[in-house]
Protein backbone atom coordinates (compact mmCIF):
# COMPACT_ATOMS: atom_id res chain seq x y z
CA UNK A 1 0.00 0.00 0.00
CA UNK A 2 2.87 2.49 1.00
CA UNK A 3 4.56 1.51 -1.83
CA UNK A 4 1.68 1.98 -4.15
CA UNK A 5 1.01 5.53 -2.77
CA UNK A 6 4.94 6.47 -2.74
CA UNK A 7 5.23 5.31 -6.56
CA UNK A 8 1.65 7.28 -7.90
CA UNK A 9 3.07 10.35 -5.96
CA UNK A 10 6.47 9.66 -7.52
CA UNK A 11 4.29 10.03 -11.12
CA UNK A 12 2.44 12.62 -10.10
CA UNK A 13 5.51 15.02 -8.99
CA UNK A 14 7.37 14.07 -12.22
CA UNK A 15 4.76 14.31 -14.43
CA UNK A 16 3.69 17.64 -13.17
CA UNK A 17 7.45 19.02 -13.04
CA UNK A 18 7.81 18.50 -17.06
CA UNK A 19 4.45 20.19 -17.08
CA UNK A 20 5.58 23.00 -15.29
CA UNK A 21 8.84 23.11 -17.81
CA UNK A 22 6.39 23.19 -20.89
CA UNK A 23 4.32 25.82 -19.01
CA UNK A 24 7.37 28.06 -18.58
CA UNK A 25 8.72 27.68 -21.92
CA UNK A 26 5.58 28.61 -23.98
CA UNK A 27 5.47 31.57 -21.09
CA UNK A 28 8.89 32.67 -22.31
CA UNK A 29 9.22 31.42 -25.99
CA UNK A 30 5.33 33.40 -27.62
CA UNK A 31 4.94 36.89 -27.39
CA UNK A 32 0.97 36.16 -28.32
CA UNK A 33 -0.92 37.03 -25.25
CA UNK A 34 -3.24 34.66 -25.63
CA UNK A 35 -0.15 32.02 -26.14
CA UNK A 36 0.97 33.05 -22.72
CA UNK A 37 -2.40 32.78 -20.57
CA UNK A 38 -2.52 29.46 -21.81
CA UNK A 39 0.54 28.57 -20.19
CA UNK A 40 -0.31 30.43 -17.35
CA UNK A 41 -3.32 27.86 -16.86
CA UNK A 42 -0.94 25.00 -17.87
CA UNK A 43 1.51 25.92 -15.04
CA UNK A 44 -1.58 26.06 -12.80
CA UNK A 45 -2.53 22.65 -13.04
CA UNK A 46 0.90 21.22 -12.53
CA UNK A 47 1.21 23.70 -9.54
CA UNK A 48 -2.24 22.16 -8.19
CA UNK A 49 -1.23 18.49 -8.96
CA UNK A 50 2.17 19.55 -6.70
CA UNK A 51 -0.06 20.95 -3.98
CA UNK A 52 -1.89 18.02 -3.17
CA UNK A 53 0.71 15.23 -3.37
CA UNK A 54 2.58 17.68 -0.86
CA UNK A 55 0.51 19.01 1.31
CA UNK A 56 -1.27 15.93 1.87
CA UNK A 57 -1.00 15.95 5.74
CA UNK A 58 -5.09 16.64 6.63
CA UNK A 59 -6.89 15.77 3.58
CA UNK A 60 -10.33 17.35 4.23
CA UNK A 61 -7.97 20.36 4.68
CA UNK A 62 -6.07 19.65 1.80
CA UNK A 63 -9.92 19.41 0.04
CA UNK A 64 -11.62 22.90 1.27
CA UNK A 65 -7.67 24.00 -0.10
CA UNK A 66 -7.92 23.19 -3.38
CA UNK A 67 -11.68 23.98 -3.86
CA UNK A 68 -10.92 28.05 -2.91
CA UNK A 69 -7.37 27.63 -5.11
CA UNK A 70 -9.72 26.70 -8.36
CA UNK A 71 -12.19 29.18 -7.47
CA UNK A 72 -10.03 32.11 -7.25
CA UNK A 73 -8.24 30.66 -10.73
CA UNK A 74 -11.44 30.70 -12.50
CA UNK A 75 -12.11 34.17 -11.48
CA UNK A 76 -8.48 35.39 -12.37
CA UNK A 77 -9.39 33.35 -16.20
CA UNK A 78 -11.89 35.86 -16.51
CA UNK A 79 -10.38 38.97 -16.04
CA UNK A 80 -7.12 37.62 -17.79
CA UNK A 81 -9.60 37.28 -20.85
CA UNK A 82 -11.04 40.83 -20.77
CA UNK A 83 -7.68 42.64 -20.77
CA UNK A 84 -6.83 41.00 -23.43
CA UNK A 85 -10.09 41.56 -25.56
CA UNK A 86 -9.62 44.92 -24.24
CA UNK A 87 -6.02 44.87 -25.17
CA UNK A 88 -7.37 43.30 -28.88
CA UNK A 89 -10.17 46.32 -29.15
CA UNK A 90 -7.13 48.87 -28.50
CA UNK A 91 -4.17 47.77 -30.38
CA UNK A 92 -6.08 45.31 -33.17
CA UNK A 93 -3.24 42.67 -32.25
CA UNK A 94 -2.34 40.28 -29.71
CA UNK A 95 1.87 40.33 -29.67
CA UNK A 96 2.76 41.14 -26.20
CA UNK A 97 6.21 43.71 -27.47
CA UNK A 98 3.35 46.30 -28.46
CA UNK A 99 4.09 47.30 -24.38
CA UNK A 100 7.10 46.26 -24.43
CA UNK A 101 9.17 50.00 -23.22
CA UNK A 102 11.59 50.92 -25.98
CA UNK A 103 14.93 48.74 -25.91
CA UNK A 104 13.87 46.28 -23.23
CA UNK B 1 -4.84 -6.66 -7.18
CA UNK B 2 -6.42 -3.32 -8.65
CA UNK B 3 -3.69 -1.56 -6.52
CA UNK B 4 -1.07 -2.86 -8.27
CA UNK B 5 -2.14 -0.84 -11.41
CA UNK B 6 -2.98 2.36 -9.62
CA UNK B 7 0.83 3.80 -10.48
CA UNK B 8 0.62 2.37 -14.39
CA UNK B 9 -2.90 3.95 -14.81
CA UNK B 10 -1.31 7.08 -13.10
CA UNK B 11 1.89 6.69 -15.53
CA UNK B 12 -0.47 7.09 -18.58
CA UNK B 13 -2.65 10.16 -17.28
CA UNK B 14 0.70 11.48 -16.88
CA UNK B 15 2.20 11.02 -20.12
CA UNK B 16 -1.40 12.04 -21.39
CA UNK B 17 -1.01 15.29 -19.33
CA UNK B 18 2.52 16.18 -20.74
CA UNK B 19 1.11 15.35 -24.42
CA UNK B 20 -1.61 17.73 -23.62
CA UNK B 21 0.86 20.52 -22.05
CA UNK B 22 2.88 20.19 -24.89
CA UNK B 23 -0.18 20.56 -27.77
CA UNK B 24 -1.23 23.44 -25.40
CA UNK B 25 2.10 25.32 -25.75
CA UNK B 26 3.04 24.38 -29.69
CA UNK B 27 0.01 23.66 -31.99
CA UNK B 28 -0.05 26.71 -34.37
CA UNK B 29 -3.78 27.30 -33.84
CA UNK B 30 -5.37 28.62 -30.35
CA UNK B 31 -8.31 27.35 -30.74
CA UNK B 32 -6.92 23.63 -30.90
CA UNK B 33 -4.46 25.20 -28.37
CA UNK B 34 -7.37 25.70 -25.70
CA UNK B 35 -9.04 22.64 -26.45
CA UNK B 36 -5.79 20.86 -25.57
CA UNK B 37 -5.60 22.86 -21.96
CA UNK B 38 -9.11 21.47 -21.18
CA UNK B 39 -7.86 18.08 -22.20
CA UNK B 40 -4.93 18.43 -19.58
CA UNK B 41 -7.74 20.00 -16.89
CA UNK B 42 -9.58 16.64 -17.23
CA UNK B 43 -6.42 14.25 -17.04
CA UNK B 44 -4.85 16.50 -14.02
CA UNK B 45 -8.68 15.86 -12.67
CA UNK B 46 -8.37 12.25 -13.83
CA UNK B 47 -4.67 12.37 -11.80
CA UNK B 48 -5.94 14.30 -8.81
CA UNK B 49 -8.88 11.61 -8.33
CA UNK B 50 -6.49 8.94 -8.20
CA UNK B 51 -4.95 10.69 -5.60
CA UNK B 52 -8.12 10.42 -3.13
CA UNK B 53 -9.53 13.75 -3.64
CA UNK B 54 -12.53 12.83 -5.81
CA UNK B 55 -14.16 15.78 -4.48
CA UNK B 56 -11.23 18.59 -5.96
CA UNK B 57 -11.53 16.41 -9.15
CA UNK B 58 -15.34 16.76 -9.70
CA UNK B 59 -15.29 20.77 -8.51
CA UNK B 60 -11.77 20.75 -11.01
CA UNK B 61 -13.79 19.48 -14.05
CA UNK B 62 -17.40 21.52 -13.22
CA UNK B 63 -15.67 24.70 -11.98
CA UNK B 64 -12.45 24.86 -13.90
CA UNK B 65 -12.65 23.10 -17.39
CA UNK B 66 -16.58 22.86 -17.60
CA UNK B 67 -16.52 27.00 -16.70
CA UNK B 68 -13.34 29.00 -17.24
CA UNK B 69 -11.51 26.86 -19.94
CA UNK B 70 -14.76 26.59 -21.85
CA UNK B 71 -14.62 30.72 -21.60
CA UNK B 72 -11.16 30.78 -22.81
CA UNK B 73 -12.10 28.40 -25.50
CA UNK B 74 -15.36 30.54 -26.51
CA UNK B 75 -12.69 34.16 -26.11
CA UNK B 76 -10.29 32.56 -28.61
CA UNK B 77 -12.62 31.31 -30.65
CA UNK B 78 -14.03 34.99 -31.44
CA UNK B 79 -10.75 36.69 -31.19
CA UNK B 80 -8.90 34.64 -33.68
CA UNK B 81 -4.94 33.99 -33.43
CA UNK B 82 -3.99 37.77 -33.21
CA UNK B 83 -1.86 37.60 -36.57
CA UNK B 84 1.75 36.11 -36.80
CA UNK B 85 3.17 34.64 -33.76
CA UNK B 86 6.30 35.75 -32.63
CA UNK B 87 9.06 33.19 -30.92
CA UNK B 88 11.76 33.28 -29.27
CA UNK B 89 12.96 29.41 -28.61
CA UNK B 90 16.14 30.13 -27.32
CA UNK B 91 14.80 32.16 -23.97
CA UNK B 92 11.64 29.73 -24.27
CA UNK B 93 13.65 26.17 -24.18
CA UNK B 94 16.49 27.99 -21.35
CA UNK B 95 13.41 28.89 -19.53
CA UNK B 96 11.25 25.12 -19.51
CA UNK B 97 14.37 23.74 -18.77
CA UNK B 98 15.22 25.67 -15.32
CA UNK B 99 11.61 25.35 -14.49
CA UNK B 100 11.62 21.90 -14.95
CA UNK B 101 15.10 20.29 -13.89
CA UNK B 102 14.43 22.56 -10.59
CA UNK B 103 11.09 21.65 -10.29
CA UNK B 104 12.74 17.61 -10.60
CA UNK B 105 15.80 17.96 -8.28
CA UNK B 106 13.42 19.45 -6.03
CA UNK B 107 10.86 17.28 -5.68
CA UNK B 108 11.35 13.98 -6.97
CA UNK B 109 15.50 14.40 -6.29
CA UNK B 110 14.79 14.73 -2.62
CA UNK B 111 12.75 12.22 -2.30
CA UNK B 112 9.88 14.25 -0.93
CA UNK B 113 6.72 12.88 -2.45
CA UNK B 114 7.21 9.31 -0.61
CA UNK B 115 5.70 10.67 2.61
CA UNK B 116 2.77 10.61 0.69
CA UNK B 117 -0.45 9.01 1.47
CA UNK B 118 -3.38 8.69 -0.66
CA UNK B 119 -6.67 10.65 0.89
CA UNK B 120 -9.33 8.53 2.21
CA UNK B 121 -12.62 8.94 3.84
CA UNK B 122 -13.13 13.00 2.55
CA UNK B 123 -16.92 13.79 3.09
CA UNK B 124 -18.56 16.05 1.38
CA UNK B 125 -20.22 17.12 4.39
CA UNK B 126 -16.66 17.76 6.08
CA UNK B 127 -15.06 19.54 3.56
CA UNK B 128 -18.12 21.99 3.85
CA UNK B 129 -18.30 22.29 8.09
CA UNK B 130 -14.00 22.99 7.28
CA UNK B 131 -15.03 25.73 5.11
CA UNK B 132 -17.86 27.42 6.97
CA UNK B 133 -16.38 27.41 10.18
CA UNK B 134 -11.89 27.53 10.06
CA UNK B 135 -12.27 28.94 6.62
CA UNK B 136 -15.78 31.29 6.41
CA UNK B 137 -13.89 34.62 6.69
CA UNK B 138 -11.61 33.05 3.46
CA UNK B 139 -14.81 32.30 1.95
CA UNK B 140 -16.29 35.76 2.75
CA UNK B 141 -13.55 37.52 1.19
CA UNK B 142 -13.61 35.02 -1.84
CA UNK B 143 -17.06 35.92 -2.67
CA UNK B 144 -16.96 39.63 -2.33
CA UNK B 145 -13.42 39.40 -4.41
CA UNK B 146 -15.25 36.98 -7.19
CA UNK B 147 -17.89 39.16 -7.89
CA UNK B 148 -16.14 42.06 -7.62
CA UNK B 149 -13.89 40.17 -10.37
CA UNK B 150 -17.01 39.37 -12.47
CA UNK B 151 -17.89 43.45 -12.49
CA UNK B 152 -14.05 44.61 -12.95
CA UNK B 153 -14.31 42.29 -16.18
CA UNK B 154 -17.23 43.39 -17.16
CA UNK B 155 -16.31 47.10 -17.26
CA UNK B 156 -12.74 45.85 -18.55
CA UNK B 157 -14.70 44.18 -21.99
CA UNK B 158 -17.17 47.17 -22.32
CA UNK B 159 -14.77 49.89 -22.15
CA UNK B 160 -11.92 48.49 -24.42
Amino acid sequence: MAFVDAALAGVAVVSASVVAGLAAYGMSSSRNFLRQMLSIEVLFNAILLIILVLAGVNPAYTTAFAILLVSVVSGEVIVLVSIVVAFYRVARELQSTALEEEGV
Amino acid sequence: MVEEYIPLIGGILGILMILSAYFTVRLNDLVYSSVSLAMLGLFNAALVALLGYTLVAVFLVIVYVGAAVMFIIMSVSMLGGGGEEKRDEAAGLFAGAAVGSALLLLLAGTGIYKAFTRASGVSVSHVSEILASDYGVVLAIIFVALAATLVEAISIARRG
